[in-house]
């Protein structure tokens, strides 16, 4: 009963940026679902379907510059297309958050990309909130706190 | 485009530099060393404190206070940074080095437990990633970590707050330690039933709460009180129509809670989803009129895609699929809604979303992201369509437009287009199959035949499976063999032998001809590749393959008219030069047991050249099918190939399988002993002609996974698992494979002859698929108590006013049915037939704000086996918010069928949010048996004209007819004066008057008399609808201490006449 599996960004190289797992897994599975997935997906041409059938569910994916997208989603209960909408609008926050995002944004500053995730998405990969002036209103309250934090640290 | 607003003033410099380094890096050793170095550096910087803590860790809290508060050389920044080092060393090694960072996590609770908001937030965010382990979850579960979580959760800066909830929200599911924690279930309900708390953190809150309950259903199912007050909270929390933000979280709440506990908290809420669902499909997809959806809620120009799909994919958990042909008894399955349960209205908007939706996905688009977005929405409410009982158009429609798109250029969305086919021919049935195959055959043939993605391809298979019915099963059977055979050695294996199964099971299931059905079959045989050629060691489910041959054996077998024509053709194939595996082992065993069928078109001798040839060409397995052939032959005419035969098993006594060698070697010391002994007895015996099978099932179907039970439902019964069928298949082989050779006797001969599998030689009346009976309607249990009462029903608990509007509404026709400070209830009953009454509620927002969610539900005492009423006709309110002291109105009828106890009148729940409460007001109907006494008509006509003697002669019949059994008699019921002035109660004649004005007032007649002056005689005439009317004799009789006697006579015996006189009991003493 849960929507979302999984979502990992992983880049051309094959080296994992960013996980978060909605559903409880061993180290094990993770590591054969991030090695299979891995290879699966960066082996994929570009003019081919966007979800393919893995294990015992779906898993769709998308390519943005040098990173890719893998969501993994329960048949039946996630939608596909709408998960290759959340993935496109969680790319589309990252964009407006950093400028123009590049894989390198998201290296350096994967806190932020974590925090970016998880204001949008919560649970099971139930969307949090659907509207990225919010999101990005909430970031930037938080980035202010963060300097407030700073200027003390600096005062005291 | 808006500045970006993360720059690089908020970034830790030191774990920049650590980052930048580690990537300069590239060799996978000098990478090591320098995480290593890093780790044993962030160790160093750790270790004061890991020893401060270790030794005086039995009192937590002067932990923390030496950690944050002494003035050590770590202060809050540094921890924060190196923890945010360690965070990045488990993600770029890729969560391997977990073991090493674990010293960390002393320092990460600091973080959490820290005031300051940026070190808060790097401690959870870490925290987050590790609690992903198992491990890392008992080594934290302790109090310190618990405490600081809930005491974060009502802290007073919504920022604390917010961080504890996502913490919660995103890992909350992972491990039952949170969800089992009572503290903080509370807490986070807390923020969602609290007034006060802000939209950001309600929406919030409203997730973690999916995610604790999701792991732990006892938060709401322990717990009765609990769940209706909880559950009605959460309900309310949909009603965010501003911006829906709230709501789009509390949907997959609620839908959880639907679907894992209880649907009918949920079904008052349909009228409110079908608005929400219209304002965003039909309202909010236009670009012209009043109505305007938030932009900054829109995707791609189409409102919120995921509050649509959301909303739909609740509307279907909460009603029924449609079931075609067997119209099942109203409010039977109680699960689920049917569409006829749904008021018109509802019902209607609903289809207009669904046309609306198809007309969006005409809609030209040159933004790519706009086109998924308006395919998502398309094939969200296509889906969800053919449970609005849609009529035949509708469904030709939806079938069109997706066939349309089947041509799209996006490879998705015609992935999805074939997805969405498939369900809509098997939900919607014979319409959409057909026109599906009548148009569009010859597009999805071509598809399957061009495609190169392997996702694609597979559904387009499946597709065609689902559309193959008797009429077209040949011409898809055709391009499916068309298909296996021009595909290139390259592809999938898989896919092939997917297919060839599907040609099976479809032949077996559809054939008329025999003919056509066995050369199809060896046709597949002969197509499928083999996969045993790996090894035969490797039993893998790519063997299944094997599964064809068997069902067809095991057809041949059991159907001998079968048998003369399967072997000619497989000769046919044999003495081609290339013969399939398959065809070779079919043959093997098939020949080898009815030789005598082919003796006209081969001698046994060339037959056992054949083999002998065949022999070398084939696996091992196949091999030692082949030797138990032979020895069937030599049983067959020993003379003719009797010495071919045993110079063949000599030859093979030294090949290098010793299953071979075994089995040759054991068949040669059957013929000897056979020799020796000068008859046949022993081969004969040994050798028996192959019994019927019996099992029932067809293996094949298993294979077809999920596709089977959307479609076809099976002839043949399922009892059997694949399990027993292999095994007894295997244990058949095992015979020949040699492998118990020892046994000889251990031929099967228990097998009975119970149901061979035979061949639909003859179309049998097939179920289809949505004939099939709704299967949750036999669970009972779940639903009604020891005295069937309807669950729903007993759980309700009556507000506290709810005696008078009850009283108000058995005796009159309209007044106030309730009234509180924030909304009062007026009805207006009237009277359609005498059995089926109408009321009409309207509902009037008695303060100075808006009352918005407004919803009712109606709850009858029995809603199965034949219920005594049944709600009908149950209209939508008018509208679901009222404007201060305004208005809104809502019609819903009552039919009775049966008489029933005053105790079981009809419940009635209001739902409303008024301010920033939300309300609910549980009332009892005063609808009841009495209540069908009023009827204008059949008063006039009939019964007034009831004079004293008539009543009395009357009484006596009824009283020697059906004595005491239609007989009631109350003494003493003490008469409550509610709106007549004291004085005028003091005299029995004025407690007639009074008796006399409410009688009349439900529609009983009072006889005119003058000679007893304290007892009122009443006749009157009860209806029901399904048991009849029945007649109805009263004698009240007033007594000087204002009680009343009455003792009542009907013409139906059994407890009716307890019924009228409890419902007059009511009315005089209340």
């Amino acid at each position: 009963m849960t929507q979302l599996r999984y979502l990992l960004l992983i880049s051309r190289q094959g080296k994992v940026r960013l996980m978060k797992w909605y559903t409880p897994l061993s180290s094990k599975e993770k590591t054969k679902i991030t090695n299979e997935l891995t290879q699966t997906v960066l082996a994929r041409k570009p003019k081919m379907c966007n979800i393919i059938n893995y294990s015992d569910h779906k898993v769709v994916y998308r390519r943005y510059a040098s990173l890719y997208f893998i969501a993994g989603i329960t048949p039946d209960i996630g939608n596909e297309l709408l998960t290759l909408e959340l993935i496109h609008r969680y790319v589309e926050t990252m964009d407006a958050y950093f400028g123009n995002v590049c894989e390198l944004d998201i290296i350096f500053n994967f806190t932020k990309a974590y925090d970016i995730l998880n204001e949008m998405i919560m649970c099971d990969g139930s969307l949090a909130e659907s509207s990225k002036r919010n999101i990005l209103q909430t970031m930037t309250a938080m980035d202010s706190m963060d300097n407030h934090d700073k200027l003390d640290r600096v005062l005291s | 485009m808006e500045n970006p607003i993360g720059s690089t003033k908020n970034t830790i410099k030191g774990l920049q530099l650590f980052i930048a380094d580690l990537r300069t890096t590239q060799h996978s050793q000098d990478h090591e060393k320098r995480i290593n170095y890093e780790l044993v550096k962030i160790k160093k910087q750790f270790e004061p404190y890991a020893n401060l803590s270790d030794p005086s860790s039995s009192s937590p809290s002067s932990t923390t206070a030496t950690a944050t508060t002494t003035s050590l050389k770590l202060d809050g920044y540094q921890r924060k940074k190196y923890v945010a080092k360690l965070a990045y060393i488990y993600i770029t090694t890729n969560t391997s080095k977990l073991n090493e960072l674990l010293f960390g996590l002393d320092q990460i609770l600091n973080l959490i437990d820290s005031n300051h908001y940026s070190e808060k937030f790097m401690g959870y965010l870490i925290l987050s990633l590790f609690f992903e382990h198992e491990r890392i979850i008992t080594l934290i579960n302790h109090t310190r970590f618990l405490q600081r979580l809930l005491s974060d959760l009502s802290a007073n800066k919504d920022d604390f707050t917010s961080l504890a909830l996502n913490f919660i929200g995103t890992v909350g599911n992972l491990h039952s330690n949170l969800a089992s924690n009572e503290e903080i279930v509370n807490s986070v309900f807390q923020i969602i039933r609290s007034p006060t708390s802000s939209q950001y953190l309600k929406k919030k809150s409203t997730l973690t709460f999916l995610s604790l309950l999701k792991n732990n259903l006892s938060i709401l199912t322990d717990n009765f009180q609990r769940k209706q007050i909880w559950i009605q909270k959460i309900i309310a929390l949909l009603d965010d129509t501003d911006n829906y933000r709230v709501t789009l979280t509390a949907l997959p709440l609620v839908e959880y809670i639907a679907s894992n506990i209880d649907p009918s908290y949920c079904f008052r809420i349909v009228p409110q989803l079908t608005d929400i669902l219209y304002t965003c499909v039909v309202l909010g997809t236009k670009d012209s009129g009043i109505y305007r959806f938030p932009i900054e809620y829109k995707f791609a120009n189409i409102p919120n895609p995921w509050l649509i799909t959301k909303v739909v994919s609740l509307l279907s958990k909460l009603i029924a699929p449609p079931y075609q042909e067997i119209d099942p008894p109203r409010n039977m399955n109680k699960q689920c809604l049917h569409p006829s349960d749904l008021d018109p209205e509802t019902l209607n908007k609903l289809r207009k979303c669904v046309v609306d939706a198809i007309s969006l996905g005409h809609r030209k688009s040159s933004d790519p992201i706009e086109r998924i977005v308006q395919n998502t929405v398309l094939f969200s409410l296509i889906k969800f369509a053919p449970k609005l009982d849609p009529s035949n158009e509708a469904i030709i429609n939806s079938v069109n437009t997706l066939c349309l798109l089947l041509r799209s250029s996006e490879i998705n969305i015609r992935y999805l287009t074939l997805d969405s086919l498939i369900q809509l021919c098997s939900d919607s049935g014979r319409v959409a199959v057909d026109t599906v195959s009548n148009e569009n055959l010859d597009l999805i043939v071509h598809l399957m035949n061009n495609e190169r993605d392997m996702s694609i391809l597979r559904k387009t298979i499946d597709l065609l499976y689902i559309l193959a019915n008797v009429d077209t099963v040949k011409v898809i059977v055709a391009h499916y063999l068309n298909f296996i055979s021009n595909m290139k050695q390259s592809s999938d294996p898989q896919v092939k032998s997917n297919v060839s199964v599907k040609i099976a099971v479809l032949i077996e299931k559809f054939a008329t001809d025999p003919n056509w059905y066995i050369e199809t079959s060896l046709k597949i045989l002969s197509l499928t590749p083999d996969n045993s050629f790996h090894h035969d060691n490797i039993h893998n489910h790519l063997n299944d393959n094997n599964e064809l041959w068997y069902r067809l054996c095991q057809i041949v077998v059991n159907n001998p008219q079968l048998r003369k024509l399967t072997c000619h053709n497989l000769l046919g194939y044999l003495v081609k030069r290339h013969t399939s595996e398959y065809i070779v082992k079919t043959a093997a065993f098939l020949l080898g047991q009815y030789p005598s069928l082919i003796v006209k078109q081969i001698s046994i001798d060339n037959l056992f050249s054949i083999f002998a040839e065949k022999y070398y060409t084939v696996f091992n397995m196949t091999k030692a099918m082949i030797l138990t052939t032979m020895i069937q032959l030599y049983k067959f005419e020993p003379n003719l190939v009797g010495s071919k035969v045993i110079k063949f098993f000599q030859l093979e006594l030294n090949p290098l399988d010793i299953e071979l060698q075994t089995r040759a070697y054991e068949y040669l010391k059957i013929i000897q002993i056979s020799k020796m002994s000068g008859n046949m007895t022993l081969i004969n015996t040994l050798f028996e002609t192959m019994p019927s099978f019996n099992t029932k099932s067809n293996p094949l179907l298993k294979r077809l996974g999920g596709l089977q039970q959307d479609n076809h439902s099976n002839d043949s019964d399922i009892e059997f698992s694949k399990l027993t069928i292999s095994n007894k298949i295997s244990s058949d082989d095992s015979s020949k494979d040699a492998e118990n050779i020892g046994p000889f006797n251990s031929v099967p001969n228990n097998i009975s002859m119970q149901q061979p599998p035979l061949v639909p030689l003859s179309i049998k009346s097939r179920t289809a698929k949505n004939n099939r009976l709704p299967l949750p309607i036999q669970e009972n249990n779940n639903n009604t108590n020891a005295k069937g009462l309807n669950n729903r029903y007993i759980q309700q608990m009556l507000t506290s006013t709810w005696k008078e509007g009850f009283t108000r509404m058995l005796q009159h026709k309209q007044g106030i049915f309730y009234s509180s400070p924030l909304i009062k209830i007026l009805y207006r009953i009237t009277h359609i037939e005498p059995y089926q009454i109408k009321i009409g509620f309207t509902y009037i927002n008695q303060t100075e704000w808006d009352i918005t969610g407004l919803s009712t539900e109606f709850i009858a005492a029995h809603i199965e086996n034949n219920p005594e009423y049944i709600f009908q006709n149950i209209e939508a309110l008018t509208s679901s918010n009222i404007k201060p002291h305004k208005r809104t109105e809502q019609n819903v009828q009552v039919v009775i069928r049966k008489p029933f106890n005053i105790e079981e009148c009809p419940l009635m729940n209001v739902y409303f949010n008024c301010g920033s409460t939300s309300n609910h007001t549980t009332l009892k109907l005063g609808i009841a048996i009495i209540s069908t006494i009023n009827s204008e008509k059949l008063n006039s006509n009939t019964i007034t004209s009831v004079t004293l003697p008539q009543f009395i002669t009357r009484w006596r019949t009824l009283g020697t007819a059906l004595g005491k059994e239609a007989e009631c008699h109350v003494a003493n019921i003490l008469m409550v004066n509610t709106n007549e002035t004291q004085e005028r109660h003091n005299s029995i004649e004025s407690m007639l008057t009074i008796l006399q004005t409410r009688l009349k007032r439900i529609g009983m007649n009072i006889i005119e008399q003058t000679n007893v002056s304290n007892t009122l005689f009443v006749a009157s005439i009860v209806h029901t609808k399904t048991d009849g009317n029945f007649g109805c004799l009263m004698k009240l009789q007033c007594q000087q201490d204002y009680t009343v006697n009455i003792t009542c006579k009907t013409t139906l015996a059994g407890p009716l006449a307890t019924y009228v006189v409890d419902c007059l009991r009511w009315i005089i003493s209340n």
